[in-house]
Parts: structure tokens; C-alpha cells; sequence
């Protein structure tokens, strides 16, 4: 069960993942910008302590997808298993130092990169931008942001 | 326990891709919920709306005044093209009466609609148009630029709708070539920002750098008649019976702020 606090949480971090990633850019600054659910998910992941991870993370890529208008199913693949990934090493990013911890952010993002890609050339065949790739490193960069940031909104 | 936690909803996903991607079940669902999200785009919005706001009332007087002068002078120049191009209609269908062709010129109405500056997926190319079901939008409609097709509605809130662009690589255009009627259908470039492509032209056809392809309306998807692409290369190597041909959109969609959406009249 999700208790009130952690559920109030997990609304504000989407609602900001999702102001955020809408926010336009130059394309290849949007290329390259990091998963923002992901980023702002994990956040939620490292410091909750409710359970009802997983089906948060199917509900959370769903509406991703709808929002964005891709593939129905890809953005909630991709954020179950980089979930998954992040949960097996939770207590470890708990208390881990901020480089240790965008390693892991670096993976989990690495993770949701390959999903996403392998559903998107599955449904729709070769068509990327190679810059996309970037995308992980990016997302291990602005991690002490993020983190930073979502610490200010929890409190 | 955990296994199967995990196990459900990737099982689930996968289902909703292969669904989303075969059949069109979901669209019913994707429409609704988008709608219960369309506010976001509202708050995304909001800074540019303020900034044109502030824009707007810090504009001097006699900037508007010349400004208006400006757009009078445009609009006499262009009724009288209008002129021109009344009699030129008129002459068409003398001609096709007498030719009995049964090719009648486009009749569709129009309406003005801003470009929002809110990001789609990293992989489409999209946009947000601020026109939506409540102002008579509706899936498939075309937009276009003063210059040219800009692309095809895909999604439709009552306030917003997405426009999918020509060059995104899931959007296929039926085309002809003005010069010579030569038919094809684009399909857009994922590695060009402004590329499309027109495959399977057998070798021998008569195409030129510069020529404009334009809609040619074939499958109901468009309406005919607006430019779509210019030839910038023609690949007569790729393969032996068929020449690939790239285009660049007419339309420039980096200055692009406020686009017309092309429906069909119903009198």
C-alpha cells in the first residue's frame, strides 16, 4: 500500500516529470535530455517506503504514453524494468555517495534506453537520431539536480 | 512473489504494445486520457502566453499602425491575385466541360491555428497545435504552411491537437509531381531533420532537381494540390529498377508560428 504522504509525493514528482519533459527545446537538446520520469521516479523509489512499485511504474509510463503520443505500452516497459533494476540495488543507493548513485542512475537510464529503443525498432523499424544514446549520460549528469531539487519539494 | 509483481505488468505492457501497434482498440482510451492530461500542456504553455501578453502591451502605437499598413498592402495584393485566380478557375471548368474531365478543383475551408511551444517523444516528430475538437478539429485534418503541407492532425483534445509532421518517418504522403503527375508516396527521414523520402520511381521517370511534389489526393487521406516537398537528390544506385528521390518540405518549420488547418467544404 501507498500511504497518503508517499501517493501525494509520487502525484507531484509526475506532474513536474511531465511539465518538465513537455517543456520545448532545440532538438538536439531534446534529444539528448534525460528520461525526466525516469530520473524523477527513482527519486521516488530510493525514498519511499511504500510497496505498489511496480504497478506505480506501469501507471505512471502509460500515461507517459499517451502523453506523448508514442506506442502505448513503451514508456511503461521501459520504466518497469529500470524499476526493477533500481529496487535490487536500493538499499546500496540509499546510502551511497552522489557519484556511486549516478552510476546507478546511469544504468537504470542505460536500461530504460535499451527497452525503449528495441520496442521502438520492433513497432516502427531503424528510424532513431544516434544522439538519443546520449541520453543516459545525460541523465547520470543532472541526477545531483534532480535530486537535489525533488529534496526541496518532499520537505 | 516479487517475480511475479514484475512479471505482470511487463507482461501487460508488452500486450498494450502489440494491440496499440496491430489493432486501433485503444484509441478511445488514449483520447480520453489525454484529455484528463491536456491541462498540463495548458501550464507548459503558460510562460510563452505571458511573454506574447507582454509582448502584445508593450507594443508601440505607431509600430501597430505601420505594421497595419503593411498587412492592408498584402491583402490588395493578394485580392487581386484572387481576381486572377477566379477567372483561371472559371477557364478550368469551361475546359474540363469540355474535355469532360472529371478533375474539379479543391473547395475546402480553413482555419488559423498557433503553434505551442510543448515538446512530444524524443523519436516523432510532432507538434501542438492551441485548436482542438471544440473548435472543429478533427483526426486526419491537414495543416499547412503559408508555404506548403506542414502535416497531418493525429491526436485531438478539446483545446489541442497534435500534428504529426511530414518528416516524421511514420508519416506517409501521397504525392504527384506538379510538373509531370508522376506519382509516389513520402515517407519521412528519422536521421534529417527536414528529409523525406519517395521510394519505388521506376528508373526511367522524368525527375529533376528542383521539381515540386504536391498531394495528390489519391486515397481520401489529403485534400490535392498543396506542395509538399522539393526534389534535393535523386540515388539512381540504390536499386537496379527503381530511383530513390529526397525531398525537403517546402513548408520551413523552424520559423513556423501559425499554420491553417484545410478541411473539405460540405455544401
Amino acid at each position: 500500500m501507498i500511504s497518503q504522504f508517499q501517493f501525494a509525493l509520487l502525484i507531484k514528482i509526475t506532474v513536474l516529470a511531465f511539465i518538465v519533459g513537455a517543456i520545448a527545446l532545440p532538438s538536439m537538446i531534446e534529444m539528448i535530455s534525460p528520461f525526466w520520469l525516469l530520473l524523477f521516479f527513482i527519486y521516488w523509489l530510493i525514498y519511499s517506503n511504500s510497496n505498489g512499485f511496480y504497478s506505480s511504474a506501469f501507471v505512471l509510463g502509460i500515461l507517459l504514453d499517451v502523453f506523448q503520443g508514442g506506442i502505448l505500452g513503451q514508456n511503461a516497459l521501459a520504466l518497469v524494468i529500470s524499476s526493477s533494476f533500481i529496487l535490487s540495488v536500493k538499499k546500496s543507493f540509499f546510502v551511497s555517495n552522489l557519484t556511486t548513485q549516478q552510476v546507478y542512475v546511469f544504468i537504470a537510464s542505460l536500461i530504460y534506453l535499451i527497452v525503449f529503443l528495441i520496442t521502438h525498432i520492433a513497432v516502427q523499424g531503424i528510424q532513431i537520431q544516434w544522439l538519443v544514446l546520449l541520453t543516459p549520460l545525460t541523465g547520470a549528469i543532472l541526477w545531483p539536480v534532480v535530486r537535489f531539487l525533488l529534496a526541496k519539494l518532499k520537505h | 512473489m516479487r517475480l511475479l509483481k514484475l512479471f505482470v505488468p511487463i507482461f501487460l505492457s508488452i500486450s498494450l504494445i502489440v494491440l496499440d501497434a496491430r489493432f486501433s482498440y485503444l484509441d478511445n482510451f488514449k483520447r480520453f486520457t489525454l484529455t484528463l492530461l491536456s491541462p498540463i500542456y495548458l501550464v507548459v504553455d503558460l510562460p510563452s502566453q505571458v511573454i506574447d501578453w507582454i509582448n502584445d502591451k508593450g507594443t508601440e502605437n505607431e509600430l501597430l499602425v505601420s505594421k497595419n499598413d503593411y498587412l492592408e498592402g498584402q491583402l490588395i495584393e493578394l485580392k487581386a491575385k484572387l481576381q486572377t485566380y477566379n477567372n483561371l478557375t472559371l477557364e478550368n471548368q469551361k475546359l474540363s466541360n469540355l474535355l469532360e474531365s472529371s478533375y474539379l478543383i479543391p473547395n475546402h475551408n480553413v482555419k488559423l491555428a498557433r503553434i505551442k511551444s510543448i515538446s512530444q517523444s524524443r523519436l516523432s516528430k510532432k507538434i501542438i497545435i492551441n485548436k482542438g475538437s471544440n473548435d472543429g478539429v478533427t483526426l486526419s485534418d491537414l495543416i499547412i504552411g503559408s508555404d506548403g503541407v506542414v502535416g497531418q492532425v493525429t491526436e485531438v483534445t478539446p483545446m489541442y491537437s497534435t500534428v504529426r509532421l511530414l518528416s516524421d518517418p511514420t508519416q506517409h504522403t501521397p504525392v504527384k509531381n506538379a510538373r509531370n503527375g508522376i506519382r509516389g508516396i513520402t515517407k519521412g527521414l528519422a536521421s534529417n531533420e527536414r528529409g523525406m523520402i519517395l521510394k519505388y520511381i521506376p528508373l526511367e521517370s522524368d525527375v529533376k532537381l528542383g521539381d515540386i511534389f504536391m498531394t495528390s489526393g489519391i486515397g481520401n487521406s489529403y485534400p490535392p494540390g498543396y506542395s509538399v516537398g522539393r526534389v534535393r537528390s535523386i540515388d539512381e544506385n540504390q536499386d537496379p529498377s527503381f530511383m530513390t528521390v529526397y525531398l525537403e518540405p517546402t513548408q520551413n518549420m523552424n520559423r513556423l508560428e501559425l499554420v491553417l488547418i484545410v478541411k473539405e467544404k460540405n455544401d
